[in-house]
């Protein structure tokens, strides 16, 4: 590990520096073209005490099918014209893709010391965020939805109920610590999307969602995870686990997680 | 048996009495906003009002965030390493995403929020099965009641 001594803050501070530049340079970008969006913003080729940074912009819509390149100003905001520059390209997540597929070649200089500042996962193709590997999710967490007790009473079918639910944004992800052999039993922890990141609750997070109330006050509770799995809650159990930050994108502050126990169970007929 | 919106409104300790030390004391106008509506949000919980609380909650997270990351602009300038400009002109969206970013040791607030406030867009709660709001209501009232208490423990500390 580097002591202070070794450290270079002046750089560190630099790169930070750039960083919040480039960072509110594609902030005003968003907001240009209302009938557009922005989808990804990579700063690549990162050399902070370069005169030039580069960045890419990947945006909806045809009219960004060609590759254009703006220099502008970093320091916009203050109305200076010199350097830091941005060297801006912007083009399409379509024609983007289709790059990707045709020219590896020509789009392998982004992901040249790069790093992602913005992204809208909706907006973008699974082969971009494999490109730039933009990791929102922990392996294996499958999303899903909290049914309330008359949700689940009124099914009949896994199949309706993926059918009423399945056109709102999943609202809870889990990640499975323990499964049985016959798959009727498992434990996991429960997450939430925090702003496009899939994270673990905490037991202090967990008391503000109602489906751990509704579970304090006996009310029997179940997830809908896509893929058609039905669970019904058996208990949480907190648990400090410092283990768990390797397969999980964030932690809690003392590595303490609420462990959920469910029992897989049929659609009431 | 779950608990009613009214009790559950009981429970919120922070909306009940707010405390708006993590607002700067100039922005006068912004508490009293914010006091209100919180007064309004409290009688929709009473009376069980769902929808009324889940969109009015959205709008309180954004009023809050609006006036507390106002207060906070030279904080995050000097984590940003020498500037940050607050858009007024923002929404929720963008407030929560500088929250999350810059104060998520503090309270880290989840993305259904912004999604169950735009239920204010009837093409948007149509997405969600038909009782949503039973759901969502509670929800938006407990995360915005530990916001309001993190931030105060936030000033204080």
């Amino acid at each position: 590990m580097a002591n202070l001594a070794q450290l270079d803050l002046r750089a560190k501070g630099r790169e930070t520096r750039i960083r919040a530049l480039l960072e509110d340079l594609v902030q005003a970008h968003i907001g240009v073209r209302p009938q557009y969006r922005m989808a990804l913003a990579v700063w690549f080729d990162i050399s902070p005490d370069g005169d030039d940074q580069f960045l890419l912009e990947l945006m909806t819509g045809a009219p960004f099918d060609t590759d254009a390149q703006d220099r502008l100003p970093l320091l916009w905001q203050t109305g200076s014209e010199g350097s830091p520059y941005a060297r801006v390209r912007v083009t399409s997540v379509d024609h983007f893709t289709s790059l990707l597929r045709t020219d590896p070649d020509q789009v392998a200089p982004y992901r040249r010391s790069y790093e992602v500042l913005y992204f809208d996962k909706k907006l973008l193709t699974p082969e971009v965020i494999e490109f730039f590997k933009i990791i929102t999710e922990p392996p294996g967490l499958v999303k899903g939805w909290y049914l309330s007790e008359s949700q689940y009473q009124m099914s009949n079918n896994i199949q309706g109920l993926l059918t009423r639910l399945g056109s709102a944004r999943p609202e809870v992800g889990l990640v499975k610590t323990d499964e049985s052999s016959d798959f009727a039993n498992c434990r996991g922890l429960l997450h939430v999307e925090v702003s496009g990141k899939w994270l673990p609750l905490s037991p202090e997070g967990i008391r503000s969602y109602t489906f751990y109330n509704d579970w304090q006050s006996g009310v029997r509770v179940h997830f809908l995870f896509e893929g058609g799995s039905l669970y019904q809650v058996l208990k949480f159990e907190v648990k400090t686990e410092p283990e768990y930050v390797g397969r999980l994108l964030g932690r809690t502050p003392d590595d303490r997680y609420p462990e959920v126990y469910l029992r897989a169970v049929h659609a009431p007929a | 048996m779950t608990d009613t919106l009214k009790s559950i409104c009981e429970q919120c300790t922070h909306l009940l009495d707010p405390q708006f030390e993590f607002i700067p004391s100039e922005l006068q106008r912004h508490k009293e906003i914010i006091l209100r509506d919180i007064g309004e949000i409290v009688s929709a919980a009473a009376a069980g009002q769902e929808k009324t609380v889940t969109v009015l909650a959205g709008g309180i997270f954004e009023s809050v965030l609006y006036s507390f990351i106002q207060g906070q602009i030279e904080y995050i300038a000097v984590r940003r390493g020498g500037s940050f400009t607050f858009d007024p002109d923002g929404n929720l969206d963008n407030y929560i995403s500088i929250f999350n970013r810059w104060f998520s040791e503090v309270f880290t607030i989840p993305d259904i929020v912004v999604q169950y406030r735009n239920f204010v867009h009837i093409n948007q709660e149509l997405q969600y099965p038909s009782d949503t709001c039973q759901i969502a209501a509670p929800e938006m009232l407990r995360l915005l009641d530990a916001l309001l208490g993190k931030l105060t423990e936030y000033a204080k500390s």
